[in-house]
């Protein structure tokens, strides 16, 4: 398993693309070097507002780059399962004594890991940096390292799916740009908008169904900016309040992306496992 | 126990597009044996692949069994043993020679250090790719990656190695090269599966061969066997035959070939005896009598043009 994993590593490492990643993340945390001012005008804010001040700018850079990075992220790691799966590298693979599941497992966990350590890098980076910069120590944002990588490790399941079925790169980026950036939002204000405009009970049906089945990107990064805030979330179902306008989300996007994550990558071992090549 | 063992192995595909069923294997049963050098022949679309695939569970039958070692091949633990070199291989191009050996030997269950390191190091110089393990695999030739993949199926030191056209692309100086070191493995009591489309290789290199023709196993034996031509002899003689001892002889065999120095008979032993007597009462002085062999492409094209037509 180290060994597939390693090379998923080195398989990354190789790509032209992780440079341009890296240099990305590199111009982000030299912005925060240089452009974030901790600094009050009479000199040294309260440690109140230092922790106001950097939880917003915490959480505010989160509800920018959520998305983009977890889309930037699949886009670096989405060929990893369609090239295992060129004809000469599958079969060497499968001739070895190796079960099946692990060859699949191992390079799902390659890719999530290498993930994982780019969070700890980027945001890592940012939490120090803020941290140095304003002198309010808080861990709660290093969270986020965790909850992106979750949340990278639920989408990247589709992505996985997608590359055992159609070995097509460009398919699964394309499935994962439409469920990031369209359908899901759409999914998660379906009550506060969708339903305001379509009274038919199908479709509202409809519409729910597929909130309640597919993955919620988007609401782990209202989960992971409530723990930083320390905001009250709620167990199965997110609320508003209609007099203050506060939104407190629920566990249940979590739970059932988790749950997506199992039945997905439960179907893509079995059907990996069957496969002839 | 046999080192590969299969009975009754059925593999049906079903067409992409025209959803048409094609048969790859019929009832399939053979066995090879520790130490042999087993070729499978065959002309495209025979089978030969869809035989190995099945043998390393890359795919798998529609019936039937296969065993490697005693062990089912549905169970992954029937490979440790295993060496293969797929035709057309692919090693990740992103990696040097010799990281390209460190890796398939972990997936081979060989654990990272210096006892992996020097069987790197041994393999590497066998293949006269010393020099070259530092460099990434996409400067390698043709010749080099197929060496390089040879390399990687012996790495683990396996009892049995199934090379898919081992030779493809190595120009002739390397050819030999490896004929050698197959047959310093086969030395070694190790088990060699070849599929090759140069027949004169496999004829000089395995001990028996089976050749496959739409999915059927037509024939297999040991390849001396096999070329033996019965009832086909030559006989040389000292002096040019004459117009009367001509006559004589086709008297004994019409069918004969006679040239200046040589007669050619199909008819079978008791005849080829009743041509040396007329040769010999003739007072003509005989050279040498030899039993006729065919190369095993001869063979190879006759079996499969038979079967074509039956």
């Amino acid at each position: 398993m180290l060994t597939i994993i390693q090379n998923t590593f080195r398989e990354a490492l190789a790509k032209k693309i992780f440079i341009g990643y890296y240099i990305f993340y590199a111009i982000v945390i030299l912005i925060m070097i240089f452009l974030v001012n901790m600094d009050s005008v009479e000199g040294v804010m309260s440690l109140a507002d230092s922790k106001m001040l950097v939880h917003q700018v915490e959480t505010g850079f989160l509800t920018i780059s959520w998305n983009l990075i977890i889309f930037f992220s699949l886009i670096s790691t989405a060929s990893f399962i369609p090239s295992m799966l060129e004809k000469g590298t599958i079969d060497l693979l499968i001739s070895k004594p190796i079960s099946r599941p692990m060859i699949l497992i191992s390079k799902y966990l390659g890719a999530v890991l290498f993930v994982f350590i780019s969070m700890v890098f980027l945001l890592g980076s940012i939490w120090l940096i803020l941290s140095l910069k304003s002198g309010f120590w808080d861990p709660t944002f290093l969270l986020s390292i965790l909850w992106l990588t979750l949340a990278f490790a639920v989408m990247y399941s589709i992505v996985v799916i997608i590359g055992l079925t159609t070995q097509s790169t460009v398919v699964a980026i394309l499935v994962n740009f439409f469920l990031i950036f369209v359908l899901c939002p759409v999914l998660s204000v379906r009550e506060a908008v969708v339903f305001s405009l379509v009274t038919n009970e199908t479709v509202r049906f409809v519409f729910d169904f597929l909130y309640y089945l597919l993955p919620k990107p988007g609401e782990f990064r209202d989960v992971t900016t409530s723990l930083i805030t320390g905001d009250t979330i709620n167990m199965w179902k997110s609320s508003s309040n209609a007099e203050t306008g506060l939104f407190t989300v629920s566990w249940l996007s979590p739970i059932s992306s988790v749950l997506f994550l199992l039945v997905t990558m439960a179907y893509s071992i079995y059907f990996f496992s069957k496969k002839d090549y | 126990m046999h080192v590969i063992e299969t009975q009754n192995l059925y593999k049906e595909y079903t067409q992409k597009f025209s959803k048409q069923k094609v048969n790859a294997l019929n009832d399939f049963t053979f066995n090879v044996e520790q130490g042999e050098i087993f070729g499978l022949l065959g002309p495209n679309g025979a089978g030969k692949t869809t035989l190995i695939k099945i043998l390393l569970a890359i795919t798998f039958p529609t019936n039937g069994s296969a065993k490697l070692f005693g062990t089912d091949v549905k169970n992954h633990k029937a490979k440790t043993k295993v060496g293969y070199l797929p035709e057309n291989h692919k090693f990740p191009s992103y990696l040097t020679g010799e990281q390209v050996l460190s890796y398939y030997g972990q997936l081979s269950g060989m654990r990272a250090g210096s006892e992996m390191n020097k069987r790197i190091d041994e393999m590497l110089g066998m293949m006269n790719l010393t020099q070259w393990r530092k460099t990434k695999i996409k400067k390698y030739s043709k010749g080099m990656m197929q060496k390089l993949g040879l390399a990687q199926s012996m790495l683990s030191d396996p009892d049995l190695i199934f090379l898919d056209e081992p030779t493809d692309g190595v120009d002739p100086i390397g050819r030999k090269e490896i004929r050698d070191i197959l047959a310093q493995i086969k030395s070694r009591g190790k088990t060699i599966f070849l599929n090759s489309h140069l027949l004169s290789e496999v004829e000089m290199i395995c001990d028996r061969v089976a050749i496959l023709n739409k999915g059927d196993l037509i024939k297999e034996g040991n390849v001396e066997d096999l070329t033996k031509a019965e009832n086909i002899f030559a006989v040389h003689t000292v002096e040019t035959l004459t117009m009367e001892i001509k006559q004589k002889v086709l008297a004994i065999d019409g069918n004969a070939g006679i040239g200046e120095k040589e007669i050619n008979t199909e008819a079978g032993i008791d005849k080829l005896n009743g041509i040396i007597d007329t040769l010999r009462s003739g007072g003509v002085k005989i050279q040498s009598v030899n039993q006729k062999t065919n190369t095993l492409e001869e063979l190879f094209i006759n079996v499969i043009k038979k079967d074509n037509t039956n």
